[in-house]
C-alpha cells in the first residue's frame, strides 16, 4: 500500500472518528467582554476530557456554545460532521438529544419521583411509552439507584441527586455527556462516586466532557486535560494533571 | 402530532389552571364578560333582523285621494294600482269608513269625535299592501304621479327607527366588545405568564434534553384555549337561561304598532354557541401567543 493511500485512509478514519471539532472559535459578550478567543479543540469519539481553568476563564461559555444556547461570533463548531453554526432553530432540539448535560445544581423537578424525573427526559421528546418503561430502570441501575426510584429528590443525598441527573442525561442515549462542575456541591467521597459513574458511562462508549475545579480528581484520573485562561486554550495534554 | 402528546398538553393545561386558581378564575371571568356582551348583542341583532323582516312584509302604503271621486274613477285607479309590480292588493277606504274605524279604535274615548260625522276631516284613501316590500318606494313614486292623488304615505318610519336602533346597538356593542376582548387577552396572557414562571425550571430541562419548541409551547397554548373555552361555555349557559326566561317576559309586552315575537331558543342556540366558542378560542389563543412570544424564549 502506498504511503499516500495510507494517509488517505488515516484521514478518513480520523474524520469519521472526530466527534467535536472547534476551529478558531471566538465569543464576545454584549459589553465587549472577550469570553473565548480563537479556541480550536478536537475531541474524538469515546474520549474523556477535563476542562479546567480559573473561575471566569470561559469553561461554561464553551459548554453553552456546544449546546447552542449561545452562538459563536466567528469560527466553526462541528459536531457529528454537522456545522452547528448553520443550524436552524428547529434543528437545535435534535442537536441536544445527542448531548446529555449535568450541572452543579442537579436541576431535578422536586414534585417528581426519581423515576419520573428520568422518564421526563424521554417523555418530552415523545419517546414511546414502552421504551420509557424499559430504559428508565436500566439507567437507574447503571447509576445504582434502582432501590430509590420512588423517592422524591428532597429525600435523597446530594450525591444521589446528582446520579439521578446523570441518569436523566444519558437515558436518551446521547453520544456526548457534558458535565459542568458536577461535583461542585459534593464532598470528596461523594464526588468520587460520581466520577465512577462518569467513568462507567465513558467505558460504555459515551464521550465525556467535564468542566471542573476538582484538582485531586483531575490529577488522579490521568485523562486528557484542556486548560483555558481568559478565553484562550493554554494547554491541551493527554493524561494530564490539574496544573502543569 | 401524536394523540399522546395532545393528551399531555391538555393534562398540563388543566393542572396549571388549578395551580393558578385565582388568576384562572379572573381570566375565565373576563372572557365570560366579553362573550356575554357579544352573545347578548348577537341575540338582539338576530331578533331585530327577524322583527324587521316581519315588519317589512306588513308595510302598507296609504294613498290619499281628492274628495268626491266617482265610483268609475275609483275602480279605475284601484285597477291601475293593483297592476303595479310588487303590489299584493289595493283596497279603497272611504273617509266615512275610515272615521268609523277610527271611532272603533278609540272605544270609550270615541265621544271626542262627536259631531265630526257632519264635517269629516279625513280623506278617501287606498290601502296598498306589498308583495315585495323592497319595491315599496318605486310603487310610491308611481302612485304619486297618478292624477287625483293628493298624498302618498309609506309607513316605513317605524321600520327605519328600528333599523337606526340596531345601528346604534351595533356600533355601541362593537366598541364594548372590542375593549372587553382586549382586557380578556391581557388577563389570559398574564395568567399564562404565571404558568411560564411556575414552570421555568421544567422548561429549562425540557430544552436541555431536546424537546421541540412546539412541545414546550403546547401546554401554554392549550391553557389559553382552555380558558377561552370555559369562558364561552359559561356565557352560553347564562345567555340561554336568560333567553329562556326573557323571551316570555318580552313577548307579553307590546310596542303598540306591532306585537313582538322572538325567535325560538333552538334557532338561536346553534349560531350563538358556535360563534361564542369560536371567539373564546380565538381570544385564548391570542392571549397565550402573546405570553409565549414574550416570556418563553425557547
Ligand atoms: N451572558 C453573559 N454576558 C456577559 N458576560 C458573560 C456572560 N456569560 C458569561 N460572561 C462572562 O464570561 C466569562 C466566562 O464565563 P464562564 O461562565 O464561561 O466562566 P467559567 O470558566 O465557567 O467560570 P466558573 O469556573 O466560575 O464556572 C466570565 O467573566 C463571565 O462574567
Ligand atoms: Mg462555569
Amino acid at each position: 500500500m502506498s504511503s499516500f493511500k495510507q494517509l488517505q485512509l488515516y484521514v478518513r478514519w480520523k474524520g469519521r472518528d472526530l466527534l467535536i471539532e472547534m476551529v478558531n472559535v471566538s465569543k464576545k459578550f454584549g459589553d465587549g467582554f472577550r469570553a473565548l478567543h480563537n479556541v480550536s479543540i478536537n475531541i474524538k469519539n469515546g474520549e474523556f476530557v477535563f476542562i479546567v481553568g480559573q473561575s471566569g476563564a470561559g469553561k461554561s461559555t464553551l459548554i453553552k456554545l456546544l449546546l447552542k444556547e449561545i452562538s459563536a461570533d466567528s469560527g466553526s463548531i462541528i459536531i457529528n460532521n454537522k456545522d452547528i453554526s448553520k443550524l436552524k432553530r428547529k434543528e437545535i432540539p435534535y442537536l441536544r438529544r445527542n448531548i446529555g448535560v449535568v450541572f452543579q445544581d442537579f436541576r431535578l423537578l422536586q414534585d417528581k419521583t426519581v423515576y419520573e424525573n428520568v422518564a421526563f427526559a424521554m417523555e418530552v421528546i415523545e419517546a414511546p411509552g414502552k421504551d420509557i418503561r424499559r430504559k428508565v430502570p436500566i439507567v437507574l441501575s447503571l447509576v445504582g439507584l434502582s432501590k430509590k426510584s420512588d423517592l422524591y429528590p428532597h429525600q435523597l443525598s446530594g450525591g444521589e441527586q446528582q446520579r439521578v441527573s446523570l441518569a436523566r442525561a444519558i437515558v436518551n442515549g446521547p453520544s456526548i455527556l457534558i458535565a459542568d462542575e458536577p461535583t461542585g456541591n459534593l464532598d470528596p467521597d461523594t464526588s468520587w462516586e460520581i466520577m465512577k459513574n462518569l467513568n462507567e458511562i465513558n467505558h460504555r462508549g459515551t464521550t465525556v466532557l467535564m468542566a471542573t475545579h476538582a484538582k485531586d480528581i483531575v490529577d488522579s484520573m490521568k485523562k486528557r486535560v484542556i486548560e483555558i485562561e481568559e478565553g484562550i486554550v493554554i494547554r491541551d495534554e493527554q493524561r494530564g494533571g490539574y496544573e502543569v | 402530532m401524536k394523540i399522546r402528546t395532545i393528551r399531555y398538553f391538555i393534562r398540563q393545561s388543566f393542572s396549571s389552571l388549578w395551580r393558578n386558581k385565582a388568576m384562572s378564575v379572573a381570566a375565565i371571568s373576563s372572557v365570560f364578560a366579553a362573550l356575554l356582551v357579544i352573545g347578548i348583542f348577537l341575540t338582539v341583532v338576530l331578533n331585530v333582523d327577524y322583527l324587521a323582516t316581519r315588519l317589512e312584509s306588513q308595510v302598507e302604503i296609504k294613498v290619499y285621494v281628492n274628495d268626491g271621486l266617482s265610483t268609475e274613477v275609483i275602480n279605475a285607479m284601484n285597477k291601475d294600482i293593483k297592476g303595479l309590480s310588487g303590489v299584493k292588493d289595493s283596497m279603497f277606504l272611504s273617509k266615512e269608513k275610515a272615521l268609523e274605524e277610527f271611532t272603533e279604535q278609540l272605544g270609550e274615548n270615541s265621544n271626542l269625535l262627536d259631531g265630526l260625522e257632519e264635517d269629516n276631516p279625513l280623506a278617501d284613501s287606498f290601502i296598498v299592501t306589498m308583495e315585495d316590500p323592497r319595491m315599496a318606494s318605486n310603487v310610491t313614486t308611481a302612485i304619486s304621479a297618478m292624477s287625483n292623488v293628493e298624498n302618498v304615505v309609506y309607513g316605513k318610519e317605524e321600520l327605519e327607527k328600528l333599523l337606526n336602533i340596531t345601528y346604534l346597538l351595533r356600533v355601541g356593542s362593537l366598541t364594548i366588545v372590542f375593549i372587553l376582548v382586549l382586557i380578556s387577552i391581557f388577563i389570559i396572557s398574564n395568567t399564562i405568564k404565571l404558568t411560564v414562571f411556575a414552570r421555568r425550571k421544567e422548561i429549562g430541562i425540557m430544552k436541555y434534553v431536546g424537546a421541540t419548541d412546539g412541545f414546550v409551547k403546547g401546554p401554554f397554548f392549550a391553557e389559553g384555549i382552555l380558558m377561552g373555552l370555559l369562558g364561552s361555555i359559561v356565557s352560553i349557559a347564562i345567555i340561554c337561561i336568560g333567553y329562556h326566561f326573557g323571551i316570555r317576559y318580552i313577548e307579553q309586552q307590546s310596542l303598540g304598532f306591532i306585537s313582538i315575537t322572538l325567535l325560538p331558543i333552538a334557532s338561536v342556540f346553534y349560531n350563538l354557541s358556535f360563534s361564542l366558542v369560536l371567539i373564546g378560542i380565538i381570544i385564548g389563543s391570542l392571549g397565550s401567543m402573546i405570553s409565549i412570544r414574550k416570556f418563553l424564549k425557547v
